[in-house]
């Protein structure tokens, strides 16, 4: 359906109906796709709720539902004595739901009798996403306040996508950072954050290694330009500390550009609590309380250090880890589309030329960070292997989405389309259809050829 | 949607990194400039096309990563290229102490008669100059190089350097070959693009 414009100055919650409204084809095979080949969790209720998760298209909520979320507990803020957490608010939100149906209602009257339908079934179809997205949050959180959280579970529920407000937790957790154990989680977190601050003012203090140095800090004003939160100095100084402080203790690579871009989902991710109302792109640092700041910056270092011990090979010399993923990205796609492998052949495109920022940047160079954050969701499910192996995958599942495109272009017109593909409207929409493609393939190809694990 | 042009040149920028090679490249053929751009993982590519003595001169441009882990990456694409801007900083010395390096590396991976253009960028940053024009102007007049200095962020010189590195080109190749037009018609050899690599150097460069 298309944006209404008027939706807007109907309620702000009506904007949401009319721009993430309907459940996509793509996106709920997705899941249908993944629930018949995802092993089926053990106990009865469990596979019922993912099951139903699946079939509603939990697709669109992580986009939606912050919104609601924020906007259910501003409607509490306003009735004082209505409840405090919003995980255990069913009415609360049942009332909300309501309340948007109402002002649907109101501005349905102007609309024709096909749009009313349209927009009947949408309200129908968001309220399924809200229930859906609230016991997705509790599934998480009841994995997440276990004495001992179960890692495996864990995952498997992390597959399809973390909920925004659990991700920091949840991320850190699966990266190994965070302990399991409940209990020994507190002392072992503010040993490691001590640590990391005490590794920043050793290195410093000690003689600067000059040309490692001088590349961190010409690249760290170049992270991510175009999001104004990366453009404070807050932010800067700790990249150059978080950066050089991996690159000195990582001496078989050092800093590689493109390590920069890296950090950044996580600062992006862990600053998340910290955001009311905007996005975390436009956060002002300095409303940030200094200490949580230099939490977030040793939790950043460590899972930006946990993500890289698995893909080292792709920064060390001769960066040997890409090569082979270009190989195999090249052989995974001639095995899909002889045809599509054929036309860059013969256009005279090596699989290098476009692919090698694909693998050297985790495709973070090619689509929004919302979309990045979302495809890290699944690698950090996979383990060890997700920033690697699955991520081939992926990578041919994305030049299969643009084919067609790429069929009718000559040499010059698919370099300059590939490296500036239109991904800028991308949502988590389209990058669970490439998930889901990638995941179909590897499914379809990992056992049959032993040199693509 | 072919478009029409006498002569195709590949060209490569390299030079440290930082030093501004996809800001010239950007102004060159967008007529953009980017204080915070983002750093050039492996290579990018841009064309523009110009006329040089009357023929339609279409440039092949490719933008390379300046630092040193990318070396075995973008030394690939030095092959075919016909001309080289090699980069320095007028502001940062090391960048100028740079290019002997790059000198060695375009000697062992390019052709032996690719043009090459010595480019201090950045001359807007007057207080900031730490490299003299007339020490790089000898330096370059020393290794048979051209010489410019540029500012991608004023767009000084910028449209000169690379109309006067294809106007080189153009003339050095009109004196080899006699060159025919459509190139659009000739397919890359090795994957690399459509270059005068169908010269008789091409032997010694596909080694890489
Ligand atoms: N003052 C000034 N700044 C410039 C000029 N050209 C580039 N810059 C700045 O220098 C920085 C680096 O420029 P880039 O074009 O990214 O440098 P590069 O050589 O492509 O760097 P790599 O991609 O890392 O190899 C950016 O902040 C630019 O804005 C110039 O002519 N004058
Ligand atoms: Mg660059």
């Amino acid at each position: 359906m298309r944006r209404q414009p008027e939706m807007a100055e109907v309620d702000r919650t009506e904007y949401v109906f009319g721009e993430n409204g309907g459940l996509g084809a793509p996106s709920s095979s997705f899941f249908r796709r993944i629930a018949s080949m995802a092993p089926q969790p053990s106990d009865e209720d469990e596979s019922d709720t993912f099951q139903r998760t699946v079939g509603a298209g939990y697709t669109y909520a992580d986009q939606i539902a912050p919104n609601k979320i924020k906007r259910t507990k501003s409607r509490q803020d306003k009735h004082k004595g209505r409840r405090g957490s919003y995980f255990d608010l069913d009415d609360d939100w049942d009332a909300n739901v309501e309340h948007n149906l109402v002002d649907g209602a109101k501005f349905k009257k102007s609309l024709a009798g096909q749009a009313m339908e349209s927009a009947e079934s949408l309200a129908f179809a968001e309220c399924e996403e809200m229930n859906n997205r609230i016991s997705r949050i509790r599934r998480f959180q009841a994995v997440l306040d276990a004495p001992i959280v179960d890692l495996a579970h864990l995952k498997k529920l992390s597959y399809t996508g973390v909920p925004e407000e659990l991700r920091p937790k949840t991320w850190q957790l699966l990266l190994g950072y965070l302990a399991p154990n409940g209990e020994r989680r507190e002392r072992t977190l503010a040993k490691k954050r001590q640590e990391y601050h005490n590794g920043v003012q050793q290195v410093f203090n000690t003689g600067l290694d000059e040309q490692m140095w001088h590349q961190i800090s010409i690249d760290v004003p170049r992270t991510n330009p175009h999001i104004k939160l990366y453009s404070h100095p807050i932010i800067q100084k700790a990249l150059e500390r978080i950066l050089y402080l991996w690159a000195i203790r990582h001496p078989a690579s050092g800093y590689v550009q493109g390590i920069n871009d890296l950090v950044t989902p996580f600062i992006q991710t862990f600053l998340q609590p910290h955001v009311e109302h905007a996005s975390v792109d436009d956060l002002d640092p300095e409303t940030v309380p200094q200490q949580s700041m230099r939490d977030i910056e040793a939790d950043a270092y460590w899972c930006l250090t946990k993500l890289l011990d698995g893909i080292q090979d792709n920064y060390i010399h001769a960066q040997p880890g890409i090569h082979k993923q270009v190989a195999q990205l090249q052989d995974l796609c001639t095995r899909l589309d002889r045809n599509l492998v054929e036309h860059l052949r013969s256009e005279g495109i090596e699989f290098m030329q476009f692919s090698f920022r694909w693998m050297n940047c985790l495709l973070m160079r090619e689509v929004p960070m919302g979309c990045t954050i979302r495809i890290w969701d699944t690698y950090i499910s996979e383990g060890p292997q997700g920033f690697s192996a699955f991520h081939v995958y992926v990578c041919a599942a994305f030049l299969n989405y643009w084919k067609e495109q790429i069929k009718v272009k000559d040499f010059q017109d698919i370099m300059v389309f590939l490296q500036a593909l239109p991904t800028a409207d991308w949502t988590e929409k389209e990058v669970e259809l490439i998930l889901s493609e990638a995941f179909l393939f590897q499914t379809l190809y990992k056992t049959g050829s032993a040199h693509l694990k | 949607m072919a478009d029409e042009y006498d002569f195709l040149f590949k060209i490569v920028l390299i030079g440290d990194s930082g030093v501004g090679k996809s800001n010239i490249l950007g102004r060159f053929t967008r007529n953009e400039f980017n204080l915070e751009s983002k750093s050039t993982i492996g290579v990018e590519f841009a064309t523009r096309t110009v006329t040089v003595d009357g023929k339609v001169i279409k440039a092949q441009i490719w933008d390379t990563a300046g630092q040193e882990r990318y070396r075995a990456i973008t030394a690939a694409y030095y092959r075919g290229a016909v001309g080289a801007l090699l980069m320095y900083d007028i502001s940062k010395p090391e960048t100028y102490e740079g290019v002997n390096r790059w000198l060695n590396e375009l000697r062992e991976h390019a052709v032996s008669q690719i043009v090459i253009m010595l480019v201090g960028n950045k001359c807007d940053l007057k207080h900031l100059r730490a490299v003299s024009t007339d020490e790089a102007r000898q330096f370059a007049e020393e290794k048979k190089l051209l010489f410019i200095e540029t500012s991608a962020l004023d767009a000084t010189n910028v449209e000169l350097a690379f109309q006067n590195i294809l106007t080189e080109i153009y003339r050095q190749h009109a004196e080899q070959t006699t060159l025919q037009a459509d190139f659009a018609q000739i397919k890359p050899s090795q994957g690399q693009t459509i270059s005068f690599t169908q010269q008789p150097d091409e032997s010694k460069s596909s080694c890489c």
